[in-house]
């Protein structure tokens, strides 16, 4: 009999927790999102007005769009980099794997801030580092202004999130590939198989787990894209040139916290939590990863 | 170590049990450390951004401190977070400072709704019966007003000239006292913009103006007397004006006129400075300060000077930016309040100090007249820099502040971009006409998203 | 020819020769290329730590001159000094007297440490409960959980800090560790992790009397060490490097944390960028001893949390 009330104890805390600081700020949120607000004081009921501005807002769509493609690119990119860089590394051993693995994931241990505030210096025109070494390299690039050119920022805030997440991931897939069976891959090495069929036949499947975690965890945050942008882009607020890098977050936090409408914000959340939930069932369900094991 | 319990048999392994001591140590610490600031509310706290100010209003804060046997708090709160607190403070009716110092912008937030809903104090009314209005500088009362009601102190007067490299300037045998307008300006372009090794790629520019839109234009545009808003918060930079100086703003950034480039910020600014990649940089009040701390291997080799008029005998400043200094409702001491304003903004003698650590101008002429605005400033060659700025001060343009001002300038930076491609790709034709329909469609778009606003109608 | 143009034309070099010499067996060149693209990534990701390095050391008046380091001939104390780190040592003023670089440390230090010490607690607990009892609504808490990890956290922001407020506990740490203190990510990790744990282990604690925490306490905990160590790095990342959270709740001088203090020096009307980098750079050397004591476990431990399932 006690033993039944045990598990509920233990989750206990996080019960309360969330109750207090998820569920009930979420009801508010969600209430919310059918009103008007004047920042610090009344709300107006708008029903659902909030949406069918959304629905034909430039800037919206504007922010739908850089996010779409910061996600896509980011899953492009960040996934076989960090792939790549992780078998590299898999086969090194001893001291200069681990000097090359905390190199590597440097990056992940400065706070958000600084990585905005380094990458506006990278990028300055005629003097950043990027600008220098691209010019240097391809004979292009020296007087371009990446954070100035609508065209460019996507790309820079891409490559920015590319210093910091490829390492960060790399480590999961270096654990993975710890962790695969060598027999295995033996087996099919005796039978036959080149370097890169074992890979894309044997050892790659037998990391799919992990493959999909990462999967998952880098799309719902690239659709959260809020601290790089807003650093990045600090003139501008977090936008860029003509909206170029606003994002659905800093969309948000634009209209909720600087222009005051916290109803509009709430609206845009929503819209926000669906989207990553309708991208994640697809990709939960082709991977079955909420399935238990025995 | 005792046989019972050694670090490895600590069921979460090394590192938790490292982070527990970790944690346990720090925390005592801290609650010793700290436990003396659990000290009652103090009857007035201020808060603000800027580290030179906290530094300024302690001083100030002290005094007032004796005078009226009360006690002040001054809070250095990052800018960001400093709105973002106020904000939700508000929102949730407590933990409110009585004073705070806002940015420009900030004032939108505030005013968004219904006058009766503003959570700040109504000035207005004051600073008529004390003859203050009309001590200060009329136009700067419009970055704190809505609807015609005043809400914050302004800070400063913020007027903007050119800072020029005086030393390349007398090598070129450029007189810059013969420049009076823009047009002046610009025949300057092909005796500076060259290509000075040979690289292919141009060293000298005349002028630092950005290419992206934001501020560029926007200083141009109100030194025309083109403000994003009017009085009474309708758009107002779908105007002829703005058309043209737009197409102008194009034609110095690209193509065969071109005379301009972007220096940037902060340590790629400070570079251009020294190397003269630009001889102009446009430079309100305080930016001539932070030049002084951040390029001081240019000293001596700067001076000031008014901007060029659009047209002759024209205005020859402009404006940028502000801080004001606001009284929250939930305030319990409203009158003291008002007085430490009063002292913090308004008292003669340390605006001089002030200006002598700032650089910024305050928006009260009277003040002008003390000696600290007089002083020959060595950095730029003996120049009475202070003067200058008073004089310009006098002329400021109005900049009338709204809700949806951020928005708007976004909007302004969309027309730009796509005037500038439509500028690249046809040259001069057309360029009026894009420019016009891209402004109208801006105007559209700001009148739907204000006309949305349901409680702004109460 | 510019000095990167010809490092890369001798990589290429170098590897054709390689290629040439043994065509049939690749394993050289694969090895040669291999390294080559390691060390070209190391140094992509590692110059910018060499160019916070170079300008926390740079006096002011160069900062802006170079991009890394001044020319050798022009080293000397005029241009390579610790008056960064000085300004940043020498104290802010408060209500009651100065504050230190050390408070701000030891501030920081406090809300990690405690934060992530917290956080293994709660999650490892719920996680334990997820994955070895089965109990009533534990499918619809799973759904749940997941649901609330794609909910943007500034949605909240408003609301929480309402409650907050309302709770008494703003300008202090409580409001800046609870929120945060259980995640779904943590609980799906410690999850994910202790289901690989056999049962029959439990059963026989059970069997020799143990009561339920303390056989997850003592035979399960120390089971998943390597994914706890992980946790508590990546929990102890997080915490230290926040900066929305305090900046906006913390209010006396003498409470706030380190992200905070660092970006008031970048000022609207004129930045301290020097000290800004100084304060940055001395502040990546806990998260860095951590992770240098860490390095084996977190490796292994991470791949326990991610791959079962």
């Amino acid at each position: 009999m006690k033993k039944r009330l045990v598990p509920y104890l233990f989750i206990a805390p996080y019960l309360a927790l969330t109750a207090v600081f998820t569920v009930y700020p979420l009801a508010n949120a969600a209430v919310l999102a059918f009103y008007q607000t004047n920042g610090p004081a009344s709300r107006t009921f708008v029903g659902i007005d909030n949406f069918r501005f959304l629905l034909g807002d430039p800037s919206f769509h504007k922010a739908l769009a850089n996010t779409s493609v910061f996600t896509l690119a980011s899953v492009a990119l960040v996934l076989p980099l960090a792939m790549g860089l992780a078998v590299l590394l898999h086969g090194r051993q001893g001291r200069a794997k681990g000097f090359l693995r905390l190199l590597l994931f440097s990056p992940n241990l400065v706070g958000g801030i600084f990585v905005g505030i380094l990458f506006t210096v990278l990028f300055t025109p005629r003097y950043g580092l990027m600008n220098r070494t691209l010019h240097a390299l391809f004979g292009w690039g020296l007087e371009e202004r990446f954070l100035g050119n609508p065209a460019l920022v996507m790309p820079a805030i891409v490559v920015t999130a590319l210093w910091v997440s490829v390492g960060f991931n790399m480590i999961y897939f270096l654990a993975a590939l710890q962790s695969v069976d060598k027999t295995l891959e033996e087996a099919a090495r005796i039978d036959g198989a080149n370097r890169l069929q074992v890979f894309r036949y044997v050892t790659l499947p037998s990391m799919r787990h992990v493959v999909g975690f990462v999967l998952v965890t880098t799309i719902i945050s690239s659709f959260q894209l809020f601290e790089l942008p807003l650093a990045l882009l600090a003139s501008t607020d977090g936008k860029g040139p003509d909206n170029a890098g606003l994002t659905l977050i800093t969309y948000l936090y634009d209209v909720g916290f600087n222009t005051g409408d916290l109803g509009l914000g709430s609206a845009i959340g929503w819209i926000v939590a669906a989207l990553i939930f309708a991208v994640s069932l697809v990709q939960l369900k082709l991977s079955g990863l909420t399935r238990e094991q025995a | 170590m005792s046989r019972f319990f050694t670090i490895e048999s600590f069921p979460y392994g090394k590192a938790p049990f490292w982070l527990l001591a970790l944690a346990l140590v720090s925390t005592l610490s801290v609650v010793v450390t700290q436990s003396s600031s659990a000290a009652s509310r103090p009857e007035l706290v201020l808060a603000t951004f800027a580290r030179n100010h906290q530094e300024s209003y302690q001083g100030i804060a002290r005094r007032f401190e004796r005078e009226h046997g009360v006690r002040v708090a001054v809070e250095l709160v990052h800018s960001r977070a400093l709105e973002t607190r106020l904000g939700n403070a508000l929102l949730a009716g407590t933990d409110v400072p009585d004073l705070a110092e806002i940015g420009a912008g900030a004032i939108a937030y505030f005013t968004r709704g219904p006058l009766s809903d503003v959570a700040l104090h109504d000035l207005t009314d004051r600073i008529e019966k004390e003859g203050i209005r009309k001590r200060l500088v009329e136009s700067r009362l419009s970055l704190w007003s809505s609807r015609g009601r005043v809400f914050a102190l302004p800070h400063d007067a913020h007027p903007v000239g050119l800072v020029y490299r005086a030393d390349l300037v007398a090598e070129l045998g450029i007189d810059v006292s013969r420049i009076e307008t823009w047009d002046d300006f610009v025949a300057l372009g092909p005796k500076v913009v060259r290509d000075l090794d040979g690289d292919g790629i141009v060293d000298r520019y005349l002028i630092d103006l950005p290419m992206g839109a934001a501020w560029g234009v926007q200083v141009l545009l109100l030194q025309r007397g083109v403000s994003l808003f009017d009085e009474r918060g309708n758009v107002a930079f779908d105007r002829p004006e703005a058309v043209e100086t737009i197409a102008w703003y194009l034609r110095r950034i690209e193509g065969k006129d071109r005379v301009a480039t972007e220096c940037g910020w902060g340590q790629t600014l400070m570079k251009a400075m020294i190397d003269g990649l630009a001889l102009f940089y446009i430079a309100p009040d305080w930016r001539t300060h932070s030049i002084m701390t951040d390029v001081p291997n240019a000293k001596g080799k700067l001076r000031v000077m008014p901007l060029p008029a659009w047209t002759p005998g024209g205005r020859r400043t402009s404006t940028w930016g502000g801080t004001g200094l606001v009284i929250t409702k939930t305030t319990r001491h409203p009158e003291l309040a008002w007085k430490l304003a009063n002292a913090l903004y308004f008292d003669g003698a340390e605006l001089g100090r002030r200006f002598a650590a700032t650089g910024i101008l305050p928006p009260l002429a009277d003040a002008w007249s003390l000696p600290a605005f007089r002083e020959p400033n060595a950095f730029y060659g003996g120049q009475r820099v202070g003067e200058l700025f008073a004089e310009l001060a006098r002329e400021t343009p109005p900049d009338w502040a709204t809700p949806y001002k951020t928005q708007a300038e976004t909007r302004l930076s969309d027309v730009f971009l796509r005037s500038l491609e439509h500028f690249r790709a046809h040259g001069d034709a057309g360029l009026k006409d894009a420019i016009r329909r891209e402004l109208r469609t801006a105007r559209e778009y700001l009148e739907t998203v204000i006309g949305r606003n349901v409680q702004a109608r109460r | 020819m510019n000095p990167l143009r010809a490092l890369v034309l001798a990589f290429g070099l170098g590897l054709l020769v390689l290629v040439l010499r043994s065509p049939k067996d690749p394993r050289p060149a694969v090895r040669y290329l291999a390294t080559g693209v390691l060390v070209a990534a190391s140094a992509a990701v590692v110059s910018p730590f060499l160019w916070l390095v170079a300008a926390a050391f740079k006096d002011r008046s160069v900062l802006n001159e170079h991009v890394f380091f001044p020319p050798l001939g022009d080293w000397s104390s005029a241009t390579l000094n610790l008056d960064n780190f000085r300004r940043l040592f020498q104290g802010d003023a408060s209500l009651t007297g100065k504050v230190y670089f050390s408070q701000y440390v030891v501030n920081s230090l406090c809300v990690a440490s405690l934060s992530t010490v917290l956080q293994v607690l709660f999650c490892s607990l719920a996680g334990y409960a997820f994955a070895k009892y089965s109990f009533a609504g534990k499918g619809v808490l799973l759904t749940f959980m997941l649901g609330t990890m794609m909910i943007p956290g500034v949605l909240l922001f408003a609301p929480v800090y309402d409650m907050v407020v309302g709770f008494g506990f703003v300008d202090s740490y409580a409001a800046l560790i609870l929120p945060g203190v259980v995640t779904p990510y943590g609980i799906f990790l410690f999850r994910q992790a202790i289901l690989s744990v056999p049962n029959e282990m439990l059963d026989a604690g059970r069997i020799d009397g143990a009561n339920e925490f303390s056989i997850y306490l003592k035979l399960v905990m120390p089971l998943v060490r390597p994914l706890t160590a992980a946790f508590c790095l990546v929990c102890f990342l997080g915490s230290w490097n926040a900066f929305f959270g305090p900046s906006v709740y913390l209010h006396a001088q003498q409470k706030l944390t380190l992200p905070v203090v660092l970006n008031m020096y970048l000022g609207v009307y004129g930045s301290d960028q020097g000290v800004f980098l100084a304060g940055t750079l001395l502040a990546i050397v806990p998260p860095a001893l951590l992770f240098f004591a860490l390095e084996k476990e977190f490796v292994s431990g991470l791949a326990t949390g991610a791959v079962k399932g």
